[in-house]
């Protein structure tokens, strides 16, 4: 009698310890997405507002490679990969490589970024006020239209979604004009909430954004990203109106300007268009006209390229003497947009309606590299060539020569040195494979 | 008084009880183990030709009611071989059973809680004694000691670095982005067989730089520490129609494992020493320099000619394995203690495997109804496998061999290493860096019999069984500022990779076993019980770059960084089981499992896998009257199993960011998917199993079809969404294959026995269905070779680019019909596999040899590639290659690089003689004390022969748990052994 009472307390203990209801496990090792759309704290989102500033700096070297030796800045002879030298140069672009694919992606994580910070102050429990939501909003839509403008200078004809929030419902593909104007729209959205936003960010900002981390100042940046969209859709009195709004100081450094940052600690990033001078393996090749057009005497050569001691590098049938030299360490800040190029586009925007203002901001440009006064023709078409020639060497490696020339219908064998037999034109990236159109 | 009154009681029942025994024609008795003499309790007695019978108590006495004599009398128990015995009146009869020799009477696990004899089963359980594991040879480590032993695997070695790292597949490919490996229970506890890479990418670059993640690390797998000497059998469940019973973890196949345990009878006491020799395979050798070739690559040609790689690799290394254990039982209490030391040295200098492994097993039965047998195991081992395989900076050991020219002269000078042309001094890397694995681990687990209730036709027992496994693993790899690559101040400045990883295991589970026998013939096998699993790892890997001059540890640095990765589990569910035995004639099986786990997008869901099986004997029944067929069974099998997604698969994660000191996070690339289920093994097998001349010929005969839908992918996303990735289920692989085992005892007489054992097997995968357009996966990029995962064609074909220009349009249109711009240049499936093993016996010796031949299948042979680049390939000037005659074999492999991958997917079908072994058994009484002294000389790959163009075609750049993984980059290179073995049993 005894063992079946232990026999049965036995077999019934052994069922209960061995069956149970098994708890969803949250995972240990990140925050999930999920478990801050809904009624975040404000250091969640806090944390969210920081990843979008670091975010942006994802895979830049391979923008800016990309659409620089697209427009002839420099080539990339390390020989790393063929591509390189091949497909970019010839065309045309794999759908699915990754000159296509990787900077596409980049740009648009710093959008889904930005959404979420969106959604999860909509949807926060932080008990913020109007204004502290309104400086994340106009924080979050500046760096998200800064993202768009720049996939959208790269698929350029081809189009690119502009609402992505959902990732199973992907809005249309829209035109390079659509883009211009929903980003034009996104910006001042951005900018009525910047206005409303107090004296403060309820957020960290870095050091590369001295000088516009508040809401006001963050406004400013907001307003250069404005005048750039409007040089864009070429309407010239929209770049002279966000320019008044905008940081331009037409006496001010032309180095001033909100920065990307680097660091070598822990999770932060280095600039990897940085690279070490004379050293095998780091061939970031200058064209060879961009030294030979230049004026003598113009400082920006000396600043921005390097002679490498042990002469000329060729690879695969391209040769070149100078290598990059634009950053000088790898922790320099990348510049999201600065008061020299503000300084440019407003000598192009007063082409036709005053051309004295411009001479006068090409002559702030001309001077600061050391050359003399502007001394050619005043005609519009003249100051066009000559800005043109001066955002080469102000904006070199920047990323601005190939959309510049494109724009202004000049993405030809004339501005565009072709090398090699075989090498093209190419005007804009294929909307990537995956986006299944 | 009432003590006294008791004892009569009992006196007055004694003498009774015999009394009316005999009046019912009682036969009573005592059944034995014949070698031992002990008790054979639960030994079934039957009367022949009824149902009527019995079984022995734990005493091993029974007694049978007879109604009318003569009845012959049929002794059966599992493990044993049959006995009938004619019994002419009541009385005692007493029977001595004797361990039954062929294999048909084994006893083969095939549910959670109960066993079957093999004669009974419906599918193929491979087993393998500890005689055919460890009796021929020793071994380095366990999963090695498998290959060529089984039908339906593909076992190989990763590298030929100590200390393991194993990729075992079961019946083909299971799946492309899941595990691919299969689950090891030992004794009841399901132990972890993670491969975790040591972080050795933040300096090889193998990835890519700057993370410590990557599969190239070379790190060994944990099933490793298992000793195989502990082993008593192993079983090899190897498809869903075996394994449904294991549910989720099983569909890539099971390898259960059991452990010694002590034999009744007298202590045993046995002590091993071998001392074994280590030596290349082979060694691949210089490029035929002359003097002008040497002027070309800008070398001197009066200098002398050092051949590198004969001073690392060309040494001969003695190991020493010490075994000691004792075991023994009494009717209540059985114990067994083994204790191994190992210590075998690699070839090259500071690289060498260390491992001490203790076993205690201890069974007690404390009264007739409760039982308990615990095992416990811990394992120390110590593996340094060197800095070998792919890199990126051209610093790992093999790859700077590839770069490193016979001419120049890495020797240090005054204690200081010159910088190696090839990018790091490869004497240098071995003298200087650190690469440890150093594990601690324990295995222990209880299982205890509650019997309910036991009569003449029913016995019900719970069977409660729990299970524990926890290691910490700790690696070292410690690259230090005096590298040469690591002087420069703008270096990394010296780098020490210090992680940690405490896994923990533990499983409980309560299963009711219930028997029931019929008088129609009719017995079921019940089970039913369910079960909780926990699974918890935690790694972490800590990076410290600008090390302090000489010091390594992790404070003196100037830049820590740390990762760490979480992977958390619990399973629960139940399973069932009936089998349905007639006479023995007719056995079917049918049983579910249902399985829930956290792992799947809802932790709540059950998954249900079933299994039915059925087998008939049919020379059991009347009508069979063929004699030289003395057994025959055909047999069908289906069952379904699965296999999780990995953890992160559900869920979107955000990254850590930091700019500027301030902390961020932003979202990963991965968009997590809360549908994700488990892939799901569907398996049908079929067969026939005939033996001949009584059994002393068994063939075994066997065809499977295994399908395994939802097969996990990791499908690309649209990028404007921010993500590039999704899990999804969405394809269907399948896997048909045969697989033929003949078994013969040719030679059976007193002092002369000689066992074969022929083994063939066969495989054939494809992708049936797939959601999503074909893609490349595995490999480096497809000019240099890649896996082309594609509807309708097998998943392990070999894919890669070619030059356009070397063909005509009809060519390239009949070559790559889908324009896609791959040509299909092999398969990593092998055709088929052989294996030829042999048991000879005569008199005091023992010969024991293995064969095993795989033909064909394809690797990738980067290794060859990245000496032709560099233009010392020992091949180099040799001819043969080139389709047009024009060009050397160096020269034209070098051409065709990131073109054409043709020249570097080579056969990598081989002939081996994996062991071999040759004992003699001192005559008894030699020595006083020792009962049975035993030597023998035997030997690990011994011959070799193959046409693949590198050190071995066992080698896997990516490990074992990738699709990929016969990838060759600068491996270390594969070992032969030599072993004398001493073996006394006291």
């Amino acid at each position: 009698m005894k063992n079946i009472l232990i026999k049965t307390i036995l077999l019934l203990a052994a069922i209960t310890l061995t069956c149970c209801q098994l708890d969803e496990v949250e995972n240990p090792n990140a925050a999930t997405i999920e478990s801050v759309q809904d009624g975040a704290s404000q250091a969640d989102i806090q944390l969210l507002a920081v990843g979008l500033e670091s975010v942006l700096r994802n895979d830049l070297d391979f923008h800016y490679d990309t659409v620089s030796i697209l427009g002839r800045d420099y080539y990339d002879l390390t020989g790393v990969d063929p591509r390189f030298t091949g497909e970019i140069l010839k065309g045309p672009l794999d759908n699915n490589g990754f000159l296509t694919t990787r900077s596409y992606a980049a740009w648009y994580k710093v959008v889904k970024s930005a959404n979420i910070l969106i959604e999860s102050v909509v949807n926060s429990e932080a008990g913020f006020s109007d204004q502290v939501k309104n400086s994340y909003y106009g924080y979050a839509k500046t760096l998200k239209a800064y993202a768009l403008l720049m996939v959208a200078n790269r698929q350029y004809t081809n189009g690119i979604r502009l609402d992505v929030s959902d990732p199973n419902n992907l809005g249309p593909n829209v035109t390079y004009d659509e883009a211009l104007s929903g980003i034009e729209s996104l910006l001042n959205e951005a900018s009525t909430e910047l206005s409303n936003a107090g004296g403060s960010f309820d957020f960290p900002i870095s050091a590369g954004f001295e000088g516009f981390d508040t809401p006001a100042t963050f406004g400013e940046f907001n307003r250069a990203l404005a005048a750039r969209t409007a040089l864009y859709q070429d309407d010239k009195a929209g770049v002279i109106s966000a320019l008044g709004n905008s940081f331009f100081d037409i006496s001010g450094d032309l180095w001033a300007g909100p920065a990307h940052i680097f660091g070598a600690t822990g999770n932060d990033i280095l600039n990897a268009q940085f690279h070490v001078l004379d050293q095998s393996g780091e061939e970031f090749m200058i064209n060879d006209a961009w030294i030979a057009d230049a004026e003598a005497g113009d400082t920006r050569v000396d600043d921005k390229s390097f002679l490498l001691t042990g002469g000329t590098t060729t690879f695969d049938g391209l040769s070149a003497d100078y290598q990059v030299a634009l950053y000088k360490s790898n922790v320099d800040p990348v510049y999201l947009i600065r008061n020299e190029e503000l300084v440019l586009m407003y000598a192009e925007a007063n082409i036709g309606t005053d051309n004295v203002a411009t001479v006068d901001a090409i002559n702030i440009i001309r001077n600061a590299a050391s050359l003399s006064d502007y001394a050619g023709a005043v005609d519009d078409v003249s100051l066009l060539e000559e800005v043109i020639n001066q955002r080469r060497y102000s904006l070199f490696a920047e990323g601005h020569r190939w959309i510049d020339l494109r724009r202004l219908g000049r993405l030809n064998s004339t501005y565009i040195p072709l090398d090699r037999s075989g090498d093209n034109i190419i005007e804009a990236f294929p909307t990537p494979f995956t986006e299944n159109l | 008084m009432i003590k006294v009154l008791h004892f009569k009681m009992y006196l007055f029942i004694l003498l009774l009880l015999p009394l009316a025994m005999f009046s019912q024609n009682n036969v009573t008795g005592t059944v034995t183990d014949g070698e031992s003499g002990l008790p054979l309790p639960g030994a079934n007695v039957i009367i022949k030709g009824t149902t009527t019978g019995t079984t022995a108590d734990f005493d091993g006495n029974f007694s049978l009611n007879v109604n009318s004599f003569p009845v012959t009398l049929v002794f059966s128990s599992l493990g044993y071989e049959t006995i009938q015995k004619d019994v002419n009146s009541a009385g005692v009869v007493n029977v001595a059973m004797k361990e039954s020799a062929t294999s048909l009477e084994e006893v083969v696990i095939t549910g959670l809680a109960s066993s079957t004899k093999r004669s009974n089963l419906a599918n193929t359980v491979a087993s393998i004694s500890a005689q055919e594991l460890t009796g021929v040879t020793q071994q380095s480590e366990f999963g090695t000691s498998l290959a060529g032993k089984f039908t339906g695997a593909e076992i190989k070695a990763n590298s030929g670095a100590p200390g393991g790292g194993v990729s075992m597949r079961l019946r083909g490919v299971t799946s492309i982005f899941g595990n691919q490996q299969p689950l090891f229970i030992v004794d009841g506890v399901y132990v972890d067989n993670s491969s975790i890479g040591l972080g050795n990418n933040i300096v090889s670059e193998a990835s890519g730089g700057g993370n410590t993640s990557s599969t190239q690390d070379d790190a060994s797998n944990r099933i490793a520490d298992i000793d195989p000497e502990d082993i008593e059998t192993v079983e090899i469940l190897k498809g869903a129609s075996a394994a449904a019973q294991y549910g989720s973890r099983a569909a890539a196949g099971v390898v259960l494992i059991t452990t010694k345990r002590g034999k009744q009878g007298k202590p045993k006491v046995t002590f091993s020493q071998v001392v074994g020799f280590r030596s290349p395979t082979q060694l691949l050798g210089l490029r035929d320099w002359d003097a002008d070739e040497i002027i070309a690559l800008g070398g001197d040609p009066n200098a002398p000619l050092r051949d590198y790689e004969a001073e690392i690799f060309d040494e001969t290394r003695v190991s020493s394995t010490t075994r000691f254990t004792t075991s023994g039982a009494t009717d209540k209490t059985d114990y067994f203690f083994g204790v191994t030391n190992k210590n075998e040295p690699g070839l090259v200098d500071n690289t060498g495997y260390k491992k001490t492994s203790l076993r205690l097993n201890i069974g007690q039965k404390f009264n007739d109804w409760l039982d308990l047998y615990v095992t416990t195991n811990y394992i120390n081992s110590d593996a340094d496998r060197g800095f070998f395989n792919n890199g990126n900076a051209n610093r790992t050991v093999g790859y700077a061999l590839a770069f490193t020219y016979p001419w120049e002269d890495l020797s240090p000078v005054d204690g200081v290493y010159p910088a190696g042309g090839a990018g790091s001094n490869a004497l240098e890397t071995i003298a200087l860096t650190t690469n440890e694995e150093r594990v601690n681990r324990f295995i222990g687990s209880a299982t205890s019999n509650i019997r309910l209730l036991n009569t003449d036709n029913q016995k019900l027992k719970l069977v409660l069984q729990a299970g524990f496994d926890q290691f910490t693993l700790r690696t070292t790899s410690i690259f230090p500022k005096a590298l040469t690559y690591f002087r420069s101040p703008t270096s990394l400045g010296g780098v020490s990779i210090q992680g940690n990883t405490v896994n923990t295991n533990y499983q409980l589970s309560a299963f009711l076993v219930h028997d029931l026998s019929l008088d129609n013939g009719l017995s079921f096998t019940t089970q039913l019980g369910n079960f909780f699993q926990d699974f918890d790892r935690n790694t972490v890997v800590t990076v410290a770059t600008g090390l302090n001059g000489s010091q390594t540890n992790l404070d003196q640095s100037t830049n820590v960084s740390t990762d760490q990765n979480i992977i958390p589990q619990q399973d629960t569910g139940f399973f069932g089981q009936t089998e349905i035995n007639f006479e023995d004639k007719i056995i079917g099986t049918i049983g579910i499992r249902g399985d829930k786990s956290t792992n799947n997008g809802d932790s709540d869901k059950f998954y249900y896998y079933p299994k039915a099986n059925l087998a008939f004997n049919l020379h059991n029944f009347d009508f069979w009257n063929i004699d030289a067929i003395s057994s025959i069974k055909p047999r069908i099998a289906y069952g379904e199993a699965g296999s999780f997604s990995n953890f992160r698969d559900r869920f979107t994660v955000f990254d850590g960011e930091l700019i500027g000191g301030n902390s961020g996070l932003s979202p990963n690339l991965l968009l997590g998917n809360t549908d994700v289920g488990p892939e799901r093994q569907k398996e049908l097998e079929y067969g026939l199993d005939f033996g001949f001349l009584n059994n002393r010929i068994n063939i075994e005969f066997t065809i499977y079809n295994k399908k395994v839908d939802d097969v996990l992918l990791e499908v690309n996303y649209p990028t404007s969404s921010g993500f590039t990735t999704k899990i999804q289920n969405a394809a269907e692989l399948e896997n048909k294959g045969v697989e033929i085992g003949i078994n013969a005892n040719i030679i059976s007489k007193n002092d002369f026995n000689w066992d074969t054992n022929f083994k063939w097997w066969k495989n054939k995968s494809e992708v049936t269905r797939l959601d999503v357009p074909s893609f490349t996966e595995g490999g480096f990029a497809a000019s240099l070779g890649t896996f082309l995962i594609q509807e309708g064609k097998s998943v392990t074909q070999i894919v890669g680019t070619y030059d356009a220009s070397a063909y005509t349009p009809e060519e390239i249109a009949e070559r790559d019909p889908e324009g896609d711009g791959f040509f299909v240049y092999g398969n990593a499936e092998p055709d088929f596999q052989l294996s030829w093993s042999n048991q000879i016996s005569y008199k005091s010796w023992d010969l024991s040899f293995l064969w095993h031949w795989k033909k064909g299948g394809e690797n990738i042979n980067l290794t060859t590639l990245l000496y032709d680049l560099a233009g010392t390939t020992w091949d180099y000037d040799d001819t043969g290659l080139d389709p047009s005659g024009t060009l050397p074999n160096g020269p034209y492999r070098a051409s065709q690089a990131f073109v054409n991958p043709d020249p570097v997917i080579e056969d990598s079908g081989y002939l081996r003689l994996r062991e071999i072994g040759l004992y003699y058994t001192l005559p008894e009484g030699f020595i006083k004390y020792a009962s049975k002294i035993r030597l023998g000389l035997s030997g690990r790959n011994l011959i070799n022969i193959f046409d693949y163009n590198s050190y071995d075609p066992e080698v896997s750049n990516f490990g074992n748990n990738e699709l990929g993984n016969n990838v060759e980059v600068t491996p270390y290179p594969a070992s032969k052994f030599i072993n004398f073995h001493l073996n006394v049993n006291f």
